[in-house]
């Protein structure tokens, strides 16, 4: 199979004969190398999980950062190469803060979404009297999860720029099957709460090591609150709720 | 140079010239003549002269007076249109209507719209254009019908149809392409009409309504406000305020006699009635 | 010099900037908002034009009045315009009234050092329905107001309005307090009247006279029917609804 997309897979611009992309499939590729991200949506909020793959008993857990603040009403989860979502969240920071400023209201979770989304595909060559853009697509997915004038969102970014809004979605190494039970469990009348157990029992599914409030990290977006992260102490009360 | 010596040369004294091109040159320009906004006319026609003025005072762009009075009297058969500065061209017709009253007088004849003229000219003159006064007198006498123009500085014209201040170039426009030679006085005075309506609508600094003036032979018929195409339309509100509107911050009760004490005066000697 | 020579240094100016004349106003109500501007523009003692709108409507919820040098004037609508359709096509919805405001501050500071000669009212519906007037300096300050006047006659109409409408200067009945918003009946008849009251007055107003009155969504509209030569122009169904009066002012 790989032979014989040697002949297209080297340049990053160049179309196989197939009509296909191939440096932006490896790259959709290496996402499902990534730990497990879940995100579910809900009424009173959106929740964010991730696994943190702790490779080393001498390995500081709490340094492994995959859930991140966008704005006070977005948060964004991560998986793939994290290196690369940095450059993504600054962006994603630089717009909504530019937005703020320029507009005195928070940008919606949609434009900051397709503004993200905007970015994944500006790999390629420079032309002349451009600025050198980047040499590759980006290797990760984006759970962007937001609360706006439309209530509590939740989105999806592939590399390819691709943006679709999900209830729940889970991307990552055990995506597959995380996926499947979110399909089975998630209603609309979900509460926060439920959420919460939901996204730690599916993980808890997909995960090799056993689940702890070191190994996995929770957040959440509320209309009240804004963006959180939960600290050991409510994850923990979490768990052992569970 | 002159200044430098204490004999005074008869004739122009230019001893200021180059100092004024040197303050021009450091960016202190010599005062500008303003023409303030105005249109006055006058027209020549079969029996007399018709005189014409809007009745708009402007400070700026303030419109300080709305029925001002332009067409100034000089004598029975002779009228003066002010434009420029309203002070100096009430005061310069005045002080003109005075003295030509004491030439009649001196003379005892009736006197000569040449005269006004040639009195006018030579006070602006006399004052260099600081006296911003820029007038079109009319009036008929002994020789006939005159009309002139007469420019701050002293300069004059004698011209059948003739247009002054920021609304003149209007008018201008009428008269040019309407005057005719010896129109019937009907005409004359429509055709003012129209002349000074061109300034009242197209100049900014001129307004309201039309004053005219017929002079003939036989009299001088004063026309104030024959046309008013710019009466003010009624408000919407009435903008009357209930007693105790205006708050009283303090009141206070003073009395002005301090002191009043009754002195009878003793003695002293009476006055003298007889 | 005299003798002919250019020996000295000399100097020249260019002033890009003129003043076109003219009076905008706007005052905010409950539940709806009014602009208005009369329509002669004028240079010096000329009239260019007798009708040339200094307000403009921008979405069914926001007007927005323009007054100083008429082609910065123009230039900056076009650039406010372009932008609200720009964020139309980027968030799927017209822009709410107070992000156009700082929309507005952020594009003339952006000339700060050459800036648009010209001062902006912005009056509309904020997104809880209130009307609302913002008002801005040439380099972007801004300040939400209940009412404010701009212009060649803004030191004739400002302390009318602030004694009409803030009843400034004026003592309450005792026991009683002024309201704090006026009928809109009342509103539009003391737009007409500054209107009016500053053609006698001023010489760099009158011709035209442009009202545009912005409804919140619902509001009854009997009020308004009243007035002759009322047009509507709204857009869509089921949201705030502008409207536009149009009367004459004297032509002197």
């Amino acid at each position: 199979m790989f032979l014989t997309r040697s002949e297209y897979d080297r340049g990053v611009n160049t179309f196989s004969p197939e009509g296909r992309l191939f440096q932006v499939e490896y790259a959709i590729e290496a996402i499902k190398l990534g730990s497990t991200t879940i995100g579910i949506s809900t009424k009173e909020g959106v929740v964010l999980a991730v696994e943190k793959r702790v490779q080393s008993p001498l390995l500081e857990a709490s340094s492994i950062e995959k859930i991140m603040e966008i704005d006070r009403h977005l948060g964004c989860a991560m998986s793939g190469l994290i290196a690369d979502a940095r450059t993504m969240i600054d962006h994603a920071r630089v717009t909504s803060q530019n937005h703020a400023f320029t507009y005195d209201e928070r940008i919606k979770v949609e434009s900051v979404t397709q503004a993200v989304c905007d970015l994944a595909l500006r790999f390629g060559e420079s032309v002349h009297d451009e600025d050198a853009m980047m040499s590759r697509p980006f290797g990760v997915a984006l759970l962007i999860a937001g609360v706006d004038e439309k209530g509590p969102q939740l989105f999806h970014t592939d590399p390819s720029g691709t943006f679709v809004r999900y209830e729940a979605k889970a991307v990552g190494s055990g995506s597959e099957a995380a996926q499947s039970e979110l399909q089975d469990k998630w209603h609309k009348q979900m509460t926060l709460k439920e959420a919460h157990i939901l996204t730690l029992r599916v993980l808890k599914q997909v995960m090799e090591e056993k689940l702890d409030q070191h190994n996995v990290q929770l957040a959440q977006v509320t209309p009240d609150k804004g963006f959180e992260i939960l600290d050991e102490v409510r994850l923990k009360a979490l768990i052992d709720d569970m | 140079m002159a200044a430098t010596s204490a004999y005074n040369s008869p004739g122009f004294d230019f001893s200021n010239t180059y100092r004024n091109q040197f303050l021009a040159d450091r960016g202190v320009p010599l005062p500008k003549a303003t023409s303030t906004g105005t249109t006055i006319v006058g027209c020549l026609f079969k029996d007399g002269i018709v005189l014409g003025a809007d009745t708009r005072a402007t400070e700026g762009p303030i419109v300080a007076d709305k029925n001002c009075e332009k067409i100034h009297f000089i004598s029975d058969n002779i009228r003066c249109c002010g434009a420029g500065t309203a002070a100096d061209t009430e005061f310069t017709t005045a002080l003109i209507s005075s003295n030509i009253e004491m030439h009649a007088l001196t003379t005892g004849r009736k006197p000569r719209v040449v005269t006004a003229m040639t009195m006018l000219k030579q006070m602006l003159f006399r004052y260099q254009g600081n006296i911003g006064a820029a007038l079109v007198l009319g009036g008929v006498d002994i020789t006939g019908p005159q009309l002139f123009t007469i420019h701050p500085h002293g300069s004059t014209d004698k011209l059948p149809y003739v247009t002054m201040g920021s609304g003149s170039l209007a008018a201008m426009a009428i008269f040019e392409s309407q005057w005719k030679p010896d129109m019937e006085r009907e005409e004359a005075l429509h055709l003012v009409t129209l002349a000074i309506s061109a300034g009242i609508f197209n100049d900014l600094g001129s307004g309201s309504n039309v004053d005219a003036c017929v002079i003939t032979a036989s009299g001088t018929e004063m026309l104030r406000n024959f046309v008013k195409p710019n009466e003010r339309v009624e408000k919407e509100r009435r903008y009357v305020f209930r007693r105790g509107t205006t708050a009283i911050k303090e009141e206070k009760v003073r009395r002005w006699v301090v002191d009043e004490e009754e002195v009878t005066p003793v003695g002293g000697e009476e006055m003298d009635t007889s | 010099m005299p003798d002919g020579s250019f020996s000295h240094p000399q100097q020249r100016q260019f002033n890009p900037y003129t003043e076109n004349g003219g009076t905008i106003l706007a005052i905010a109500g409950k539940d709806f908002s009014v602009i208005a501007g009369d329509t002669r523009q004028s240079e010096g003692y000329s009239i260019q034009t007798r009708y040339a709108p200094k307000v403009f409507r921008l979405t069914d919820r926001a007007v927005l009045a323009v007054n100083g040098f008429a082609a910065d004037g123009n230039m900056f609508v076009k650039k406010v315009q372009q932008r609200l359709e720009w964020y139309r096509h980027a968030h799927a919805k017209d822009m709410p009234l107070g992000a156009i405001a700082r929309l507005i501050q952020t594009m003339l500071y952006g000339r700060r050092f050459f800036p648009y000669y010209v001062y902006n009212i912005l009056g509309g519906i904020e997104e809880d329905g209130t009307g609302a007037v913002y008002s801005f300096d040439p380099v972007g300050s801004y300040e939400r107001e209940a009412c404010r006047a701009a212009g060649a006659a803004q030191s004739l109409v400002q302390p009318f309005l602030d004694n009409q409408i803030y009843f400034k200067n004026q003592q309450a009945p005792a026991g009683q307090s002024h309201p704090l918003h006026l009928p809109l009946s009342d509103v539009l008849a003391i737009v007409i009247d500054s209107f009016t009251s500053a053609t006698e007055r001023h010489i760099e107003v009158g011709d035209g006279l442009e009202i545009y009155v912005v409804l919140t969504k619902g509001r009854p509209t009997q009020d308004l029917e009243g007035y002759r030569g009322v047009k509507e122009l709204t857009t869509r169904p089921d949201g705030d609804r502008v409207f536009l009066i149009q009367r004459e002012l004297k032509k002197d």
